[in-house]
């Protein structure tokens, strides 16, 4: 069974009337990793806001259902909500550094989330934090660290291990890797691919990149303008695009990318 | 900025506000319709055609007490204003380019005026040096200038930061022109709103020395004396409070309201410079 | 802890300066203000050689530094001197009003951060709606009144009205905790509206902006309840400005003393300073103000140690 269904969901603006996102479906399973890939207000990160529940004010599904883990998420009530995020889906996102409340340290911060959400009493609690913080390549010292004493890698690691302290099912990765150094980049991937292996989390990664999306995705969505303009496996998509939007991005990938170097050398 | 300021429906009712009392104080002796100090043989009459607002336990119009105390509250006021500005302002920008001991000893000064409870020295320096609002008014401009020193301090310290200022400077500016030309335009607009804000600062303080009886000679009529006169014969005039607080109420909301509004048309820039001192520009007796 | 200690060391560097600076100006108000006791004490009938005479015997024709210095180690010893008026130890008429106007302080703090947090929180929870419209223009309304208007309001309606609470006066502690609260709770109330309306501002607009910052949508992320999402992340990172602002609000609650103890007739610390300042007096002036710099000072001290506890990120300035 699926663990996240979208079918053919609508997004509406009610300020100003304007649907912001048209009609996007794709389901994933346990151990699947989706791609959307589109450039930034093509509408992908309000998809992943309407399937976390948190849309900005004014937003709403206006058309179209979500199902996550087996509930329709537009009867969801906010309690119900608060029990569903971190412990069936949840996020990390860009700029990991202001995600982290500055005033507490992040350890505690990961604790809190096994404590509220798993139920263990302070000592145990701290115990599984210093191993979720090894499981994502974190020494114990950052326990007792602040945000502002940590690199954009490491914070960026410290809320993965925050996001996956509950044991969600779903993990969208919404454009995390975007702004940090190339290196760090690839090791955030290879984290996510290795927590997904060892776990069977599902993945939603989101980038405007797409050499991020198609390193270790099964399908992917290329979104523009609020809609998905091409949809398919991987393969499919970055060898054989049929969308001239897909083509552009492909071709500017290889005009500006690495390999027009390595060819001509 | 000034006509951004009036398309504002807050901005326009302050102005609006503060030029009435201006225009008071400025022409409002001459308006009054009796002698503020002389009294009559009908005491404490409510309001009538002969005397709008009444008459007080001596039998003075109340109408013309009012109009003719309206000067010392509005000179009192940008008194504290003017003295604050120039003893802030100056030190304020002279302290970002004058050097680490000048920049430490105005730091610390600031720090210490702005902690001392500026009401209390208000009193005693009225007393001691005079009875007098204008050395009171000269006392509190004094303690209340940190104020002007921070947000000059803040605005020069950005200014001569950024990029534009320092090829000026490379390119062989004096450092009058560079403050002449760049920093004036960042500075004025948080001075302005900490100028809006210490005038109200000023009422307040004018009229709680005059509703004391402070720096006063009693005769004189002033907003704070008519009330506290009208105080004592409350069973007689239940009402006649109300008109001087109005009078005052009015004044600091639209000194408050001008200086949210200044702050609203000048920007993020200047609102983010003015948040964390917006609450001690507040700060009255 | 090393943030609390480099909090207090700054603190403390600040307070030498201002404590040096402070008591010279005050100190120097004498020799500016030209007043002596023997005017005081002869008032008319003062004459140049009874004048000299008075003045040598309160030392007054030394040279000024070795007055100041004579008079400066006194302070630090706690011995603010006596009174020109009638010789009376300042030190302890000080303590006595002190304790009075502190009283009413307090309880106008009390006052003000209840209300003051109250308000702020009800505003920014319920944002945007009529309740923030609401109380945002009752603060601002507040805000503007006179502490001398709002006693007098308040003696009218709750006094001579209502009956409630007596109109004037201070009872001592000893002779009833009932009495005592009931004489303080105007004048506090009257003291308390502009920290009540400043704190809820501050504090609305730094839990709104701490409502839109990126860590909470992370904790609702996670799973967290509301209700944790603002204890525990909103209202420590956004209660920063609020608290300093508490912290600033103390010297104009000590100033405020002046006016709400003439309209309560209570015999504080704001009534001696102007009745002495009024007098001449010109060395139990000098306590009054040595005495405020000391409680303001102090004052702060304790609200940056508990700014550094709370929100160590505002206090790194983050």
């Amino acid at each position: 069974m699926s663990v996240l269904a979208l079918d053919q969901v609508r997004i509406r603006n009610d300020v100003d009337g304007r649907e912001i996102v048209r009609g996007v479906s794709f389901t994933l399973e346990p151990g699947g990793v989706v791609g959307i890939v589109g450039e930034s207000g093509s509408g992908k990160t309000i998809t992943c806001r309407a399937a976390l529940g948190i849309l900005p004010e004014h937003f709403r599904i206006a058309g179209g259902r979500i199902d996550l883990d087996g509930h329709d998420v537009a009867t969801l009530t906010p309690k119900q909500w608060t029990g569903l995020r971190g412990s069936t889906i949840s996020a990390v996102f860009q700029d990991p550094a202001s995600y982290l409340n500055p005033s507490l340290t992040v350890g505690s911060q990961v604790a809190e989330v096994v404590r509220v959400k798993l139920g263990l009493r302070r000592r145990a609690a701290r115990l599984h934090t210093i191993e979720l913080l090894a499981a994502v390549r974190l020494g114990r010292s950052v326990f007792d660290q602040f945000p502002h004493e940590l690199s954009g890698g490491m914070l960026q690691r410290s809320l993965i291990a925050a996001a996956i302290a509950a044991e969600p099912r779903v993990l969208i990765a919404d454009e995390a890797t975007t702004a940090l150094d190339v290196t760090v980049q690839a090791e955030i991937l290879d984290l996510l691919a290795d927590l997904r292996d060892d776990t069977g989390l599902a993945l939603v990664v989101v980038s405007h990149d797409l050499a991020v999306v198609a390193q270790f995705c099964d399908e992917v969505l290329v979104m523009r303008d609020g809609e998905v303009v091409e949809q398919g496996p991987v393969e499919k998509i970055l060898y054989h695009p049929e969308h001239e939007y897909t083509q552009l991005l492909i071709a500017e990938h290889e005009s500006y990318g690495l390999e027009r170097y390595l060819v001509s050398s | 900025m000034i006509r951004r300021i009036l398309q504002l429906p807050s901005g326009r009712i302050a102005v609006g506000i503060l030029g009435f009392i201006v225009l008071l104080a400025a022409i409002g002796p001459f308006l009054a319709p009796y002698d503020p100090l002389e009294g009559g043989a009908d005491i404490l009459a409510g309001p009538s055609g002969a005397h709008w607002l009444g008459t007080d336990y001596l039998g003075r119009d109340v109408v013309s007490r009012l109009l003719d105390g309206s000067r010392i509250s509005v000179l009192g006021s940008i008194q504290v204003s003017l003295v604050a500005l120039v003893a802030g302002v100056i030190p304020g920008i002279l302290s970002v380019y004058l050097g680490a001991v000048f920049e430490w000893v105005t730091l610390r000064l600031a720090d210490t005026l702005i902690a001392l409870p500026f009401l209390v020295f208000a009193v005693a320096v009225t007393a001691l040096l005079g009875n007098g609002i204008p050395q009171a008014m000269f006392t509190v401009g004094i303690l209340i200038s940190p104020l002007f020193f921070r947000v000059s301090r803040a605005a020069t310290l950005s200014v001569a930061r950024s990029p534009y200022v320092e090829a000026a400077i490379i390119a062989g500016a004096s450092v009058g022109w560079v403050v002449r030309r760049h920093v004036w335009v960042k500075v004025l607009p948080p001075i302005a709103v900490a100028l809006a804000n210490t005038t109200g600062i000023g009422f307040v303080v004018v009229s709680s020395l005059t509703f004391l009886g402070i720096g006063v000679q009693p005769p004189a009529p002033t907003w704070g004396g008519v009330l506290a006169a009208d105080l004592g014969y409350l069973s007689f005039r239940p009402w006649a409070p109300l008109v001087p607080t109005a009078l005052i109420m009015a004044t600091v909301w639209a000194c408050n309201s001008l200086a949210d509004a200044i702050r609203d048309v000048t920007g993020e820039a200047g609102r983010a410079l003015l948040l964390k001192r917006s609450a001690d520009v507040r700060a009255r007796a | 802890m090393k943030g609390l200690l480099s909090g207090l060391v700054r603190t403390i560097a600040i307070f030498v300066p201002v404590f040096l600076v402070a008591t010279f100006v005050t100190f120097a108000l004498r020799a500016l203000s030209g007043l002596s006791p023997a005017h005081l004490q002869l008032g008319e009938s003062a004459t140049p050689e009874t004048v000299a005479k008075i003045e040598h015997e309160w030392g007054l024709d030394r040279p000024f530094l070795t007055q100041y210095f004579d008079w400066f180690s006194q302070v630090l010893k706690g011995d603010l001197g006596v009174s020109w008026f009638n010789g009376a130890d300042i030190s302890r008429l000080l303590f006595e009003g002190a304790i009075i106007s502190l009283s009413v302080a307090g309880l106008a703090l009390i006052i003000g951060v209840v209300f003051g947090f109250g308000f702020g929180v009800l505003a920014a929870a319920r944002r945007t709606t009529w309740v923030d419209r609401a109380i945002t223009g009752f603060m601002t309304f507040i805000s503007v009144m006179p502490s001398f208007v709002v006693g007098i309001a308040l003696v009218v309606v709750f006094a001579v009205a209502l009956g409630w609470f007596p109109s004037a006066g201070y009872i001592p502690a000893e002779r009833g905790f009932g009495v005592w609260l009931a004489h303080l709770v105007l004048p506090a109330v009257a003291l308390s509206f502009d920290t009540v309306s400043d704190v809820a501002r501050q504090l609305r607009s730094g839990l709104v902006a701490a409502y839109r910052e990126n860590y909470v949508t992370g904790a609702i992320v996670r799973g967290l309840s509301p209700r944790r999402i603002f204890f525990r992340h909103v209202l420590r990172n956004g209660m920063g400005p609020a608290l300093t602002v508490l912290g600033m609000k103390f010297p104009n609650l000590l100033g405020g003393a002046v006016v709400t103890e003439s309209i309560f007739g209570m015999p504080g610390f704001g009534q001696f300073a102007a009745d002495s300042a009024q007098r001449g007096d010109v060395p139990a002036v000098q306590g009054v103000l040595v005495v405020s710099v000391v409680l303001v000072v102090v004052f702060n001290l304790l609200v940056n140690v508990i700014l550094v506890r709370v929100t160590p990120a505002s206090a790194r300035g983050v």
